[in-house]
């Protein structure tokens, strides 16, 4: 499926959105459809994020933000988030914040259908004395019924549709992704719907031969999109590395809100899709993130034809 | 072994760090200059340490580039475990394995509470930063945080605008008292000026150490209240030449934490 039919067909005005990704395997690609789009009144879930919720929020396509970060990695403040939160530029934003183990256990509880997950994080810090839109209902903490202790309670969050960039994944949705992993197999799986883009997309056989890398099965994903690049400037370990000068060229263009406004005409409205943002990123740049391999050797998930020939059940 | 007499600020802080740290511990290590100090003390007097990061990595080894941030690929692909934050956040630092948890922090208060959360009111802020990512979990957690930043006045107030990462809250009791673990939280600051430690009863911050060729006066001026200053203050032993030399051109050859510091070289002599 095409990005822009996957985002048109399963990204709805009003979802709450999983952005999938834990620095790496975030969905650039998909966020630029989305903002393409305009789609309207989303709430965006991103447990570390980099620029993908501040591109959502200065786009104008959030009202309501989930997160534990979000920062530009030089490190150098993410300008929109700033402008949104200090002073309602496009909009006022919502935000509801967590720690990333807190939200990670969150999603894990969504992903679960668990009632909630108790943990000794978080008490005692702002985080646990503020929410927003979630109300009462973003933590409680409580005397423990097995033995009296303090322990905060984190609700399931569940996601009407999650997207999320992986290394490869077969036509009808195994998707199989590694490197650090972050919070991102329990937020993919805590979603109603699941757009998965892959830099690839493989043979089932594939997958076959290295099943304990699929991190969602295909039953739970509503499509698949072949997006090579998608995650820049993010990487893909064993794909590309991160694009620094992108996310320096970033920090720069996106300071003034006419800055951010120019940066979406030009690298967002102004292509048509990925494969136009790419050409404009251009082949010397790109070659320029291809990492050197680093392969090991190859699992065997070998097993016996037969059962013992005089093993009778 | 020959004292160095040519080193910036930010290479004493990042010297005196790692000398918090002993060999054969497991450590759990934020963003910025907690990356640098750890693997610095890797290279040097503590080869056996571990080094966990909160997205699912943990490195037995030093990445043949300097990792930027914790998310760097080029801790992925030379760590021995590699995989998600229930695994290094969870079943590592919930479970309490860790010796010490180093932080970046943007401020820190009398009670080593730490904010990087926002300057102002929390609904309308006057500076928006970037958020707990794993600190709150770290300063919630871990048996020994130690907090690593460049000492200017304005970054320690006597009372953070927002908690974003539990230090020792109002002191005394105050975080055992809200459910935190006992036996858990700040162990010290350290800045470009000193080393800073907790009363153990009182919990409240004190001048423990300061730098060759600093003093308590200059020292004292770096906070927003009236720090109280050890009876037994220490001068901290200035870098070895051979400390700068391997910091420099085997931890960061290509000045990717160092470059935009060295013009900031203070002089010993």
């Amino acid at each position: 499926m095409t990005m822009s039919k996957a985002i048109k067909e399963f990204v709805r005005d009003g979802d709450v959105v999983y952005l999938g990704g834990f620095i790496q395997h975030e969905p650039y690609a998909a966020i630029h459809e989305i903002i393409r789009q305009r789609k309207k009144g989303l709430t965006g879930s991103s447990c570390a994020g980099m620029i993908a919720l501040d591109q959502l929020i200065g786009a104008g396509c959030l009202d309501r933000v989930i997160t534990t970060y979000t920062w530009n990695p030089l490190p150098k403040p993410a300008h929109a988030f700033r402008r949104c939160l200090e002073k309602g530029i496009p909009h006022d934003v919502k935000i509801e914040e967590y720690s990333i183990l807190a939200l990670t256990l969150s999603y894990f509880a969504g992903a679960l259908d668990l009632p909630f997950v108790g943990t000794k994080t978080l008490m005692g810090s702002d985080l646990a004395k503020n929410s927003s839109f979630l109300g009462e209902n973003k933590l409680k903490i409580i005397e423990s019924p097995f033995n009296g202790e303090k322990v905060c309670l984190i609700p399931p969050l569940k996601h009407d549709i999650g997207i999320m960039q992986v290394q490869r994944a077969d036509s009808i949705g195994n998707a199989q992704a590694w490197g650090i992993m972050g919070d991102s197999k329990y937020g993919i799986n805590s979603c109603s719907r699941v757009i998965i883009c892959a830099e690839e997309i493989v043979d089932t056989e594939v997958i076959k031969r290295d099943p304990g890398r699929t991190i969602i099965p295909g039953f739970k994903v509503s499509a698949v999109v072949e997006e090579p690049w998608g995650s820049h400037p993010s990487y893909v370990t064993g794909c590309y590395d991160m694009d620094w000068k992108y996310f320096s060229f970033y920090d720069k263009a996106t300071e003034t809100l006419d800055g951010f406004e120019n940066y979406l005409k030009e690298w967002v409205y102004g292509v048509k899709d990925r494969s136009e943002y790419i050409k404009k990123i251009g082949k010397k740049n790109l070659d320029a993130l291809k990492p050197k391999p680093w392969s090991g050797n190859p699992v065997d998930y070998g097993y016996c034809a037969q059962y013992q020939e005089d093993y009778i059940l | 072994m020959k004292y160095s007499t040519d080193y910036s600020p930010i290479e004493m802080m990042i010297i005196a760090g790692s000398r918090e740290i002993e060999n054969g511990q497991i450590l759990i290590v934020g963003t910025q200059w907690p990356i640098i100090t750890t693997l610095f003390a890797k290279k040097t007097h503590a080869p056996d340490i571990t080094i966990c990061y909160e997205g699912g990595v943990v490195l037995e080894s030093i990445p043949d580039r300097i990792p930027l941030f914790t998310g760097d690929p080029c801790i992925a692909s030379n760590s021995v475990l590699l995989n998600d934050s229930l695994d290094t956040l969870g079943m590592i630092l919930h479970a309490g394995y860790p010796d010490i948890a180093f932080l970046p922090g943007a401020n820190v208060d009398r009670y080593g509470n730490i904010n990087t959360t926002c300057f102002g009111d929390y609904s309308r802020p006057k500076f928006r930063l970037g958020g707990s990512g794993g600190a709150c979990d770290f300063g919630s957690l871990a048996k020994r945080v130690i907090t690593m930043l460049e000492h200017e006045r304005q970054r320690f107030p006597e009372r953070v605008d927002f908690i974003t990462t539990p230090g020792y809250l109002d002191g005394s009791d105050s975080r055992e008292r809200v459910g935190l673990r006992p036996g858990t939280g700040p162990g010290a600051v350290i800045t470009t000026l000193g080393i800073f430690r907790f009363h153990k009863d009182t919990r409240e911050m004190y001048v423990d150490t300061y730098y060759p060729g600093g003093s308590i006066e200059e020292v004292k001026k770096g906070f927003q209240w009236d720090i109280r200053v050890s009876e037994n203050i220490k001068v901290a032993d200035p870098p070895t030449e051979e400390e700068i030399r391997i910091l420099r051109a085997e931890i960061d050859p290509f000045g990717m934490y160092l470059k935009n510091n060295k013009a900031k070289t203070i002089s010993t002599l």
